[in-house]
C-alpha cells in the first residue's frame, strides 16, 4: 500500500471513530424490572433524551402488566413469563409507567417513574411560575398607586 | 322517597334474581386460593343437561376457567367481571376444571371437580 | 375605585341570575332541589349496594367505588365547588332521612309545626370548623382502604349517612352538614373562592321587613335549614344552597349571583371574620394533597405498603407522620413566613395571628389548583373504569349500556403533566392577586404591605413550585 492510501485509510477510520463519538450522546439501555404487589423495582428509571430503552419485566407474584405513559406503550409478565419493551426516548419528561393488569387490591395505584433527562416540560413549568410570580410580583409592588390600600367591605 | 330507596334495592334485588334464574344454572365463584378458592369446588351435574356456567370474579385478579374434558374456558376473567360457559356433558365421572391465569402464588392449587352423574 | 381582578374584572362585578324568568321559577318550587337530592338519593342507594355486594372485590371495578372516588371527588373538586360553591349540599341525600322526620312531609311545607326530634341547639364552641377538620383527617387516614375495598366504602358512607340521621334527631335543622358532615369542611372553605353566591337582593328591603321569614320559616318554605341570617350573611362558607330563601322571602329579595371567583377571600369583618378554624383547613388539605400524591400516585412501594397497612407499625407510623404534618408540621412553617412577613413589614401593632390567618387564605386557590392537579392525575388514568362500571354496577354480569367489557384505557396521560403544571400556574396566579390584597388589607400602610407581601409571596411561590416538582419533576 502507497503511503497516501495509509493516510486516507487512517483519516477515515479518524472520521468514522469521531462520528460514532458524537452520537454517542444516544445510549443504548437495558432495565431489568422486577414488579411485586404493589411495586415495581427498580421504580425510578432515568434515560437521557434518544436513548433506546430496553425494558425486560419480570413478575414475582402474580400477572402484572407496565403501561409507560407519554409512550403509549405496554407489556405484561407472570412468573415464568416475562414481557418487554424496547422504545426510543424521544420525548422528555417524567412519565409514569403503570400496571396495566388488575394484579390486586392497590393496582391501580401501582406506579413508577421515567425520567427523560433533561427535564425540559418540568423547567419549562418552573420558570412559567417564576416567571408569573415575578411580573405579579413587580406589578404589585413596584407600581405607581395612588390608592389606599382597600378595606373590608 | 320510598322508591329511591327501597324500591331501589328490591327492584335490583328482583331483577337479579330474575336474570340468575334464566340465565344459568350454576354459578361458580372464583378466588384466589388464599382466599378460598373456587367456590363451590365440586360442581354435580346430570348428564345430557344443558349447563350454563355462570362465572363470578369477586376478586382483586384476573382469572381465567378451563375444563379440558369439555372443550370449554374462558380465556380470562377480569377482576370484578362475569362470564358465562355452554356446555352439555355428554359422559359421566370427574373432570378437573383450573384457572388459566397467573393469579397468584398459589396458582396452580386453584383447580375444582365437576362431576356428572 | 374599582378593584380589578388581574385588572380584568370587577371584584365587585355580580349577574343576578334570578331575573332570568326560568331561573326564578326553578329556585322558588319546592320541587327544586328536592328532585335533585331524590336522583342522588337513588345513586346512594345503588352505591351503597354495590359496596356492600362488592365486599372485598376490586376497587376499580365496583360502581360504588368508582362513583363515590373517581366521578364525584372529581366532579367536587373540578367543577361543583370552585364553579358552583356548595351546589352539592343542595342536591345532597345524606339529609333526607332526618329532614323528612324532623319535618314530616318531603314536599310541602306545614308553617308553624314544631320539628320532631330534640331539637337540640349546637354547642357554641363546636360552631367551627375544627370538629370537620379531625374528622375529616381521620377519614384520610383510611384511604387506603376506602378506595379500593368496596366494604370500607360502604363502612364509610354508612356511618356518615348513620350520623347524619341520628344527629338530625337530635339537634336542630342541618347541624351535622354545618359542622360534622366530612364533605362539608373543604367545600365551606373552597367555596369562598366560587363563581356563585346567595345573597340578598336589596339591602333596605331587607332592613323594613320585620319578620325575617327566610330565617323562621313560612308557608311557602322553611327557615334557613343552616341557620344563616340569608339576610345579612357574607360568605359562602356555611350557605348549602339549598334555596328556601327563595321561596320564603315574600319581596322575592334573594339573588344568585355570578361572580367573580375569590371574592369571599377578601371579606373580613365582625360578622363575617376570618378565623384560625378555616386557616387550618387550608394547611390539612394542602397536607393531605401532598400526602396522597406521594403514596397514591407516586412510585414508592414502600409507602404504598404504609398506607394499606401492610404491617401495622408501618401504618401507626403514616397515620402519626400524616398528622404531625398536617396538623403542625406545615402550620409551623406558615407560620415562620408570617412571622417574616411581618418582620419585614416594619409593623410593630397587628397582632402575629392576624397577619398569619388572615395570609392563610391564600392557601384557598392554591389549594384549589393543587386538589384539581391531583384530580387530573385520578380520572385520567382510571376514568376509563366508568364505561364498565356503568354497565355492570353489581359485578353480577349485567351490561346495561353495552360497555362492560370496556378495556382500561388512559386516557391523555401523556400531557398529565403539562396539565397538572399549568393548572398550578393558573392557580398560582389567583393565589399572588388575591394574596397583595389581603397583604394590603393587613397592614395598615401601602409601603409596609408592599414589604410585609415579599416573604409571603416568595414562601407561595416555593410552595407552587414545589408542586410543579411534585408532578412533573
Amino acid at each position: 500500500m502507497s503511503e497516501s492510501q495509509v493516510a486516507l485509510r487512517l483519516g477515515f477510520g479518524l472520521a468514522l471513530l469521531c462520528g460514532l463519538a458524537c452520537s454517542a450522546g444516544a445510549e443504548e439501555r437495558f432495565f431489568e424490572v422486577r414488579a411485586k404487589r404493589f411495586a415495581f423495582t427498580p421504580h425510578v428509571l432515568t434515560v437521557n433524551r434518544g436513548d433506546t430503552v430496553r425494558i425486560r419485566l419480570l413478575s414475582e407474584d402474580v400477572h402484572h402488566g407496565m403501561y409507560l405513559d407519554g409512550y403509549g406503550l405496554q407489556t405484561s409478565a407472570y412468573p415464568g413469563h416475562d414481557g418487554g419493551l424496547r422504545f426510543v426516548a424521544d420525548k422528555p419528561g417524567r412519565f409514569s409507567f403503570r400496571c396495566s393488569v388488575t394484579c390486586g387490591e392497590f393496582h391501580p395505584y401501582m406506579i413508577g417513574h421515567l425520567r427523560v433527562e433533561p427535564n425540559t416540560p418540568f423547567h419549562l413549568l418552573v420558570l412559567a411560575v417564576l416567571a408569573v410570580g415575578l411580573i405579579g410580583w413587580g406589578v404589585a409592588t413596584l407600581r405607581r398607586q395612588q390608592e389606599e390600600p382597600s378595606h373590608d367591605r | 322517597m320510598l322508591i329511591a330507596t327501597v324500591g331501589t334495592v328490591l327492584g335490583v334485588l328482583s331483577a337479579e334474581k330474575f336474570r340468575r334464574s334464566r340465565l344459568f344454572t350454576t354459578e361458580l365463584i372464583a378466588r384466589e386460593p388464599n382466599h378460598g378458592n373456587w367456590y363451590p369446588r365440586t360442581i354435580t351435574v346430570k348428564r345430557g343437561q344443558p349447563v350454563r356456567l355462570l362465572i363470578r370474579n369477586i376478586d382483586t385478579v384476573t382469572h381465567g376457567f378451563a375444563l379440558p374434558d369439555f372443550a370449554v374456558g374462558a380465556k380470562e376473567i377480569k377482576a370484578g367481571h362475569v362470564e358465562t360457559i355452554t356446555f352439555t356433558p355428554d359422559k359421566v365421572g370427574q373432570f378437573p376444571f383450573f384457572c388459566t391465569v397467573w393469579c397468584s402464588p398459589r396458582h396452580e392449587e386453584m383447580r375444582g371437580v365437576l362431576v356428572v352423574e | 375605585m374599582t378593584d380589578k381582578l388581574f385588572g380584568l374584572v370587577d371584584l365587585n362585578a355580580r349577574l343576578e341570575l334570578t331575573r332570568f324568568k326560568p331561573v326564578r321559577a326553578l329556585f322558588k318550587s319546592r320541587w327544586f332541589p328536592l328532585a335533585a337530592v331524590l336522583v342522588n338519593t337513588f345513586l346512594f342507594v345503588v352505591i351503597l349496594l354495590a359496596c356492600l355486594v362488592g365486599g372485598y372485590s376490586a376497587g376499580n371495578y365496583n360502581f360504588g367505588i368508582m362513583i363515590v372516588w373517581i366521578l364525584w371527588w372529581v366532579m367536587l373538586m373540578f367543577v361543583l365547588v370552585p364553579v358552583f360553591a356548595r351546589a352539592w349540599c343542595l342536591m345532597c341525600p345524606f339529609p333526607i332521612f332526618s329532614d323528612w322526620l324532623q319535618r314530616g312531609r318531603l314536599l310541602d311545607v306545614v308553617p308553624g309545626r314544631k320539628p320532631f326530634g330534640l331539637g337540640l341547639k349546637w354547642p357554641t364552641r363546636l360552631r367551627n370548623m375544627w370538629l370537620m377538620n379531625v374528622a375529616f383527617l381521620m377519614t384520610t387516614y383510611f384511604s387506603g382502604f376506602m378506595t379500593v375495598r368496596p366494604m370500607a366504602s360502604f363502612i364509610l358512607l354508612g356511618l356518615v349517612i348513620l350520623t347524619a340521621f341520628i344527629v338530625g334527631l337530635v339537634f336542630e335543622r342541618r347541624n351535622f352538614c354545618l359542622y360534622l358532615c366530612p364533605v362539608s369542611g373543604f367545600q365551606g372553605l373552597y367555596a369562598q373562592f366560587a363563581m356563585v353566591e346567595v345573597r340578598r337582593k336589596d339591602p333596605e328591603i331587607c332592613r323594613q321587613h320585620k319578620v325575617k321569614t327566610c330565617y323562621l320559616g313560612n308557608e311557602c318554605g322553611h327557615g334557613c335549614p343552616w341557620l344563616l341570617a340569608p339576610f345579612n350573611f357574607q360568605k359562602n362558607t356555611y350557605c348549602g344552597m339549598c334555596l328556601e330563601c327563595f321561596k320564603t322571602c315574600p319581596y322575592d329579595n334573594m339573588g344568585f349571583n355570578l361572580r367573580p371567583p375569590g371574592a369571599d377571600l377578601l371579606v373580613d369583618n365582625p360578622r363575617a371574620p376570618r378565623k384560625l378554624d378555616e386557616a387550618w383547613k387550608a394547611f390539612i388539605m394542602l397536607g393531605i394533597a401532598i400526602n396522597f400524591y406521594l403514596a397514591f400516585q407516586g412510585p414508592w412501594g414502600w409507602l404504598k405498603d404504609m398506607v394499606r397497612a401492610a404491617t401495622w407499625s408501618g401504618f401507626l407510623t403514616y397515620i402519626l407522620y400524616h398528622t404531625v404534618s398536617c396538623l403542625v408540621i406545615i402550620p409551623a412553617i406558615f407560620l415562620g413566613f408570617a412571622w417574616l412577613s411581618k418582620r419585614f413589614s416594619g409593623n410593630r401593632e397587628v397582632p402575629l395571628k392576624n397577619v398569619f390567618t388572615n395570609f392563610a387564605y391564600t392557601l384557598v386557590p392554591l389549594g384549589l389548583g393543587v386538589w384539581i392537579a391531583f384530580s387530573l392525575g385520578i380520572i385520567l388514568p382510571n376514568g376509563s373504569y366508568l364505561l364498565h362500571i356503568l354497565s355492570d354496577p353489581f359485578a353480577w354480569g349485567w351490561n346495561l349500556f353495552g360497555t362492560a367489557n370496556f378495556p382500561w384505557t388512559p386516557v391523555w396521560t401523556a400531557y398529565l403533566g403539562y396539565v397538572q403544571g399549568a393548572t398550578m400556574l393558573v392557580f398560582y396566579l389567583f393565589t399572588i392577586a388575591f394574596g397583595y390584597r389581603i397583604a394590603k388589607q393587613t397592614y395598615p400602610t401601602l409601603a409596609q404591605a408592599r414589604r410585609g407581601w415579599t416573604p409571603i409571596w416568595a414562601g407561595l411561590t416555593a410552595l407552587t413550585v414545589f408542586f410543579v416538582w411534585l408532578y412533573t419533576g
